[in-house]
């Protein structure tokens, strides 16, 4: 069997090569690789070995300083093979502070997370596609065991979903590089990321595991199956992309933004409002992707390095400030026993630190100037209207359309984000333990301070992010021109803190000085009576009052009446109906009469005497 | 050295005047609209003497709010003033001509929403929510709409930018056409949502419950209820200056020749002058609209907004 094995990429690429198992592609025997300059004997045995395995002279010969390993482990004559080139190292580097994070925020001692982690790295480092299917099928077992712990229920449907991932995925790196190969790839990698149609399990599993947990699964391992999606499209089976492929990707990611981003503004628990808008992120992902891979399929560099740039931008800028919002979540789980936005509510008032924290990451979600997803969906929005300008008629108006889409769910996610802020942080506390919530313990703000500063460079040197993608991008479009980014955030940071600094000082200059504190006015309500200290929670809108008027408008159009979600009614319902078709089957055989029972013996009879004769015909007439 | 100082000298003069006229336009319109429902009318000068009024009273803060009670109206106002400098008034090719792109202008007003959102959900009681839901349901609509208008013109213009987009048009006018109509319809219904001008809004009513805009600014008083006013103003002067340039950039004024800048002034003020005018014929033509329905006249203005894209791509493919 021959494997379709990721190559090496031209370009700038790092060239560090870390190879395991004995008899590797690089065809040395095992006596020689035994013999050669292993410097003191070694059990063959023994897991870990020196070095020395590597010829003299070739690019591996830098080796021997990374102390390298050698493991009997992988597919025998094949091994696994380790290396990074610009790809695997962005979207390592972008897992980095979110592992951190969530290691600070209590998952430290969790072997099962380190596991799950492990297994991210082997599928990102590894170059070939066993290493690859084994680290996310690590990564996808690892994590089920870690959603199984908080609930039972999301897990099975998760087991099954990672399951399916893997029985798409496998085959789809057998087969020949085709549109064959690129649909199972998609549907394979788009389980897992959660894209639409098949995103339905993502808001229920995700919000399931602790919360640090759910931060990386949301930060970093929908990113493992975005990279997979990105380095098959691009990469292995990049020589023979057609542009339904982008189209296919922009499907499916303009109906994940759409979904993801109105249902983040219907849900009520925190957790799972915040899964749901990681739907909507990696539609954003994903339809940049869609963008680029149609242009390059067209031949043009510059829209292809655009798209892409918004791309991974989203990747670098979702990985920063999604895990900081779960992980505030789960503080606000742990200090009042909930995360529904119905019992929370000035909780900047207990939790001001953590309070700020989530400031900063809600401006992330809801990419506002100044924020960290701001230059991403700048970038995605300028890529939208390139594509809009090129193209056959029907292609301009699906991008014009596309806008169209993309323009509600950014104002969409603005809501969830003002929701969550106004609704969670501000305003009245809406229950006893709200009222009495207590400061986030401290291993759980670093983790989220740690984010939030990964999120300032983000928000404010875009071009510098931009600087460090330009491998990648070069990588995934050779000889695509990026255009200079004309978003500068620093003079606009500027500009603003002049406005907001002379305003302070005029009305310090000329306006009445000082403010005193009174009840509030509430259009003449009146102060509320004395054993209601917060007033009645009720005169105030929950996050469902808040969400109605969208509902409204919105939630019966874009989800199903039957379920939550479009996924879930047209995809599982059916899946749920047919899985119990077979039960029904097995229980009218159970209760079947003896009659009934003996007349199929008998047909059963007939049926092989039946054959038989035909097969003896057969075989006397041949 | 001298072209970089008449720009910077442009910019200056484009924001004192931006920002000392603010309040105009909302003194203009509801002198016409009283007008032409046959009332005399408040004085012009009238909204300079409310917020005047603003700076003599005293500042009240709810008990139930929290430490950020001071940051919303600041934020708000400081957005939209980076949104009014960006934002070309009477010449092109100031300085950070190149910043004022249609993303990041619709950012900043977007920045600034979000100010008054949370302000208006800072205290917690029913009135500022209810409104912020209204308003976000409003803005869901209005931001579709505006993108795909926005489409139309860079596609036009081939330049992501207000700067380019009015030096293309000024430079070569691309006549009347039906694009540019639905674009102008689509991008009015717009901004009469972003200024809270919608039927819907009764902002001038006693009624809270009717209120969607100044629903959030109820619990505001004093210097930030000054601040939270005078960013709504400037929010209508940005959006009157915005259609103004994009639909109308004839004569206006290059920021490096001196010479120019007096005929562009002088037109920027007669622009606005009309824009606020038609503003004000179309509030007093229009009836009022249940909040319910205002989904509807923004999805009708998405449409326009999809109908100028597509009028545009078909004269494209015929050459027209």
């Amino acid at each position: 069997m021959k494997y379709p094995s990721i190559s090496p990429l031209e370009g700038p690429n790092i060239k560090i090569f870390l190879r395991f198992a004995p008899g590797s592609p690089s065809g040395q025997p095992k006596s020689q690789f035994l013999g050669s300059g292993a410097s003191r004997p070694q059990p063959p045995e023994a897991l870990f070995h020196e070095p020395a395995s590597f010829r003299r002279g070739s690019a591996f010969d830098s080796l021997r300083l990374m102390g390298s390993v050698t493991l009997p482990l992988g597919l025998p004559g094949q091994g696994m093979n380790f290396g990074i080139d610009p790809l695997s190292a962005l979207f390592l580097a972008v897992l980095v502070p979110q592992v951190v994070a969530g290691a600070i925020a209590g998952m430290a001692r969790s072997a099962t997370f380190w596991v799950f982690v492990l297994g991210m790295a082997v599928a990102l480092a590894g170059r070939d596609a066993f290493t690859l299917l084994f680290g996310f099928g690590l990564m996808s077992a690892a994590s089920w065991l870690l959603v199984l712990r908080g609930d039972a229920r999301p897990a099975t449907l998760y087991g099954g979903v990672a399951a399916f991932s893997a029985a798409c995925l496998v085959p789809a790196v057998f087969l020949p590089a085709g549109g064959l190969a690129f649909v199972l790839v998609l549907l394979g990698a788009g389980a897992m990321a959660g894209l639409a149609p098949l995103h339905a399990w993502l808001p229920r599993a995700h919000p399931a595991a602790p919360a640090a947990v759910s931060a990386v699964m949301a930060g970093g391992m929908v990113k493992v199956a975005l990279y997979v999606l990105v380095r098959y499209g691009f990469v292995v089976l990049g020589g023979v992309a057609q542009p339904w492929w982008g189209v296919l990707l922009v499907l499916a990611g303009a109906a994940s933004v759409l979904v993801g981003a109105i249902r983040a503004m219907l849900e009520v628990e925190l957790k799972t409002l915040l899964a749901a808008s990681t739907v909507a992120h990696v539609g954003l992902i994903t339809v940049g992707l869609g963008i680029a891979l149609w242009a390059k399929a067209m031949g043009d560099g510059v829209l292809a390095a655009l798209a892409l740039q918004a791309a991974l931008f989203w990747v670098v800028a979702h990985a920063m400030f999604k895990p900081l919002l779960l992980l505030g979540a789960g503080a606000i789980q742990q200090g009042t026993g909930t995360t529904s936005l119905d019992w929370l509510g000035g909780l900047m008032r207990g939790m001001p630190k953590l309070g700020l924290l989530l400031l900063a990451g809600a401006a992330g979600m809801a990419a506002l100037p100044l924020g960290p997803g701001f230059p991403a969906e700048f970038l995605l929005l300028h890529a939208v209207f390139a594509a809009a300008a090129r193209g056959g008629i029907g292609g301009r108006i699906g991008f014009a359309a596309l806008l169209a889409v993309l323009g509600l769910s950014a104002a969409l996610a603005l809501g969830a984000a003002v929701r969550l802020v106004g609704v969670g942080l501000l305003g009245r506390p809406r229950s006893l333990r709200a009222a009495a919530a207590e400061e986030a313990p401290g291993p759980v703000l670093a983790g989220m301070a740690l984010l939030a500063a990964c999120c300032v460079p983000v928000a404010l040197l875009p071009g510098l992010v931009l600087a460090t993608l330009q491998p990648v991008v070069a990588m995934l479009a050779p000889g695509a021109v990026p255009l200079p980014l004309d978003y500068a955030p620093l003079p606009l940071a500027l500009l603003l803190a002049v406005l907001a600094g002379g305003a302070i000082l005029a009305l310090r200059r000329f306006s009445r000085r000082g403010s005193r504190e009174v009840p509030a006015w509430a259009g003449g309500f009146g102060k509320p009576p004395a054993w209601l200290p917060f007033g009645d929670p009720a005169t105030q809108p929950t996050g469902t009052g808040f969400a109605e008027p969208v509902h409204r408008a919105l939630g019966h159009a874009v989800l199903a009446r039957g379920g939550p979600d479009p996924g879930e009614a047209w995809l599982l319902a059916p899946l749920v109906r047919l899985q119990a078709w077979p039960m029904r089957l097995a229980e009218r055989i159970r209760r079947a009469t003896l009659r009934q029972r003996l007349a199929v013996v008998f047909a059963a009879l007939v049926l092989v005497l039946l054959a038989f004769g035909i097969s003896q015909a057969a075989g006397r007439a041949g | 050295m001298l072209l970089l100082l008449l720009r910077l000298l442009a910019v200056l003069l484009h924001t004192a005047m931006v920002f000392a006229a603010a309040p105009l336009p909302a003194g203009l319109l509801a002198k016409l609209r009283a007008r032409l429902l046959g009332r005399r009318g408040p004085p012009l000068l009238q909204p300079y003497v409310e917020l005047g009024k603003l700076l003599a009273k005293q500042t009240l803060v709810p008990e139930t709010a929290t430490e950020l009670y001071p940051a919303w109206p600041l934020a708000a106002a400081a957005a939209v003033g980076a949104a009014a400098v960006l934002t070309p008034g009477f010449c092109l090719g100031m300085l950070g001509g190149s910043g004022s792109d249609f993303i990041t202008i619709i950012g900043l007003l977007a920045l600034a929403r979000t100010a008054v959102l949370l302000a208006g959900m800072e205290t917690g009681f029913a009135f500022g929510g209810a409104g912020a839901a209204r308003e976000v349901l409003f803005g869901i609509f209005a931001e579709a709409a505006l993108l795909v208008v926005v489409l139309s013109f860079v596609l036009m213009a081939h330049d992501p930018t207000l700067d380019g987009v009015a030096r293309q048009f000024r430079a070569a006018p691309p006549g009347i056409s039906v694009s540019l109509g639905f674009a102008l319809a689509a991008l009015l219904a717009v901004a009469l949502t972003e200024t809270g001008r919608l039927p819907a809004d009764s902002p001038g009513g006693q009624q809270e419950l009717g209120m969607v805009h100044e629903a959030l600014l109820l619990e505001y008083s004093g210097r930030y209820l000054l601040l939270l006013q005078y960013a709504a103003m400037l929010r209508l002067m940005v959006w009157l200056g915005l259609i103004g340039t994009m639909f109308f950039p004839f004569g206006m004024a290059e920021a490096g020749a001196l010479w120019s800048w007096p005929l562009g002034l002088l037109l920027w003020v007669a622009k606005l002058g009309l824009l606020a005018a038609a503003l004000a014929l179309f509030e007093i033509s229009a009836a009022k609209m249940r909040v319910l329905r205002v989904p509807e006249f923004l999805g009708l203005a998405v449409l326009f907004g999809m109908l100028s894209a597509i009028f545009l791509f078909v004269a494209a493919r015929f050459g027209a």
